[in-house]
């Protein structure tokens, strides 16, 4: 599957950076981390915040579906989350804005060490994963629910 | 808060308050090392380099560490000389700051502190971070003759010997993953490891228990109540240390060696992910 033409211009970017160029990449994305996190009044068709076992910190995630069934993402970090981690939220948030939840589910997670560089990509960095992860669970779950209460509406999705 | 003066080495150590007063002499070069692989460009002490333990400590081909010749290269790039002072500092507690001035240790330098607290502590304290980055005038580091594996290192059959000589084996994970209920660190991603549970006859003693809430370690008193009263360890004990990959074991190795004047203890950089992984090798658990 291709990605999100959002995604796409975001791994092109970073597919013309030195390894310097893409950590100050890097850390100018996870400098607006913040900015995606809810708003003040926003309301959500489904958030999911926990921290789990395998986790520094809680992670939230928050999912808005507009009229035409198109997702908004908002992220919640807490503050021991690492820097690649923050990067990848802005990133993410970006990259899938305005795709329905089943193209959520679509997208492969080949795209991480193209954004990241292989060599930020270590064992204790996995959570640039995690984040995707969460996110499609986040979709999934919206999926299951409309499908039990709109049957006639899954074509539509 | 001052440095406890009944530590056996209480100059390894120093507060976020010397080095503030510290930060520009000629002699002295800050470093910072940490698990989060961009945080130093977030934002660090003025004038603190930085050393990834991965990337700048590790050959990156076989699971070892640096030769002489790439420790001197890498000390000459940040302006390091045999007499500069070199004081660590990071996050995570300083797991990595005490890991990197072990493997410094590996190499022979011998001028090497902590900053007690670390990252953490100087950020609470409203210290200032800049993301300037430092260009210190490269040095002449001469090539380090040995790297001093023998003494403050132990391989796998070490760890197995120290086990069936019931000589002293301390483990310093989590209780959960000393026990073998999990195979990763509590809020961390499991890091390839196929069993669970310690190395037989290690004791159970969290890193953790050597620090206060605020990341700065015990005090001497303290100290020595968990790892000499509780434990039983003596100063002469030859003793090993573990983890998982080496880095929260050197936290310990760093207690025990400087701030309670242990003679003999080396660290098992192997660890957990090297033994947990090893076909035959014996394994321990407990409930």
């Amino acid at each position: 599957m291709s990605y999100p033409s959002k995604l796409t211009a975001i791994i092109d970017l970073f597919s013309g950076l030195s390894d310097a160029e893409k950590r100050e990449t890097l850390i100018a994305y996870a400098d607006q981390a913040r900015l995606q996190e809810p708003r003040e009044g926003e309301r959500f068709d489904l958030e999911d915040v926990r921290k789990d076992d395998e986790c520094t910190d809680t992670v939230g995630i928050h999912l808005r579906l507009d009229e035409g069934g198109r997702a908004h993402f908002r992220i919640t970090l807490g503050p021991q989350v690492q820097t690649l981690t923050r990067a990848m939220s802005s990133i993410l948030c970006k990259g899938l804005e305005g795709i329905t939840p089943t193209e959520v589910l679509e997208i492969p997670a080949d795209f991480v060490p193209k954004i990241v560089g292989a060599e930020l990509v270590r064992l204790r960095s996995q959570t640039v994963y995690y984040l995707l992860t969460r996110m499609k669970g986040v979709a999934k779950v919206w999926l299951q629910r409309q499908r039990a209460f709109c049957p006639s509406q899954e074509s539509e999705i | 808060m001052s440095i406890d003066s009944k530590y056996t080495h209480p100059e390894v150590l120093v507060t976020t308050a010397w080095v503030n007063e510290h930060l520009k002499d000629d002699d002295l070069r800050i470093i910072e090392s940490n698990e989060d692989i961009l945080l130093y460009e977030t934002g660090h002490l003025p004038e603190a380099i930085h050393i990834d333990w991965l990337r700048d400590l590790q050959d990156q081909t076989v699971r070892d560490y640096i030769q002489p010749e790439a420790f001197a290269t890498l000390c000459s790039r940040n302006g390091i000389t045999p007499e500069t002072t070199c004081v660590f500092y990071g996050d995570k507690s300083n797991w990595w700051s005490c890991y990197a001035l072990w493997v410094f240790q590996l190499f022979g330098h011998e001028k090497v502190k902590i900053m007690d607290g670390g990252r953490d502590k100087w950020i609470a304290e409203g210290r200032p971070l800049t993301r300037q980055v430092p260009h210190p005038i490269q040095t002449s580091y001469p090539i380090p003759a040995v790297r001093r594996d023998a003494e403050i290192r132990a391989f796998y059959e070490d760890a197995l010997a120290q086990s069936q000589s019931c000589l002293p084996l301390i483990d310093v994970r989590s209780p959960s993953e000393f026990k073998g209920l999990v195979t990763h660190m509590p809020e961390y991603p499991q890091e390839g490891v196929l069993r669970g549970g310690h190395i037989p006859g290690a004791k159970s003693v969290p890193w953790k228990d050597a620090v206060n809430t605020d990341a700065t370690f015990k005090n001497a008193e303290e100290l020595r109540d968990i790892y000499q009263k509780n434990l039983g360890l003596k100063p002469d004990d030859e003793i090993v240390v573990y983890c998982r990959i080496g880095e929260r074991s050197s936290h310990t190795w760093f207690v025990l060696n400087y701030l309670l004047g242990f003679k003999k203890v080396r660290n098992y950089d192997g660890s957990w992910t090297e033994w947990g992984n090893r076909v035959r090798a014996p394994i321990e658990k407990s409930v």
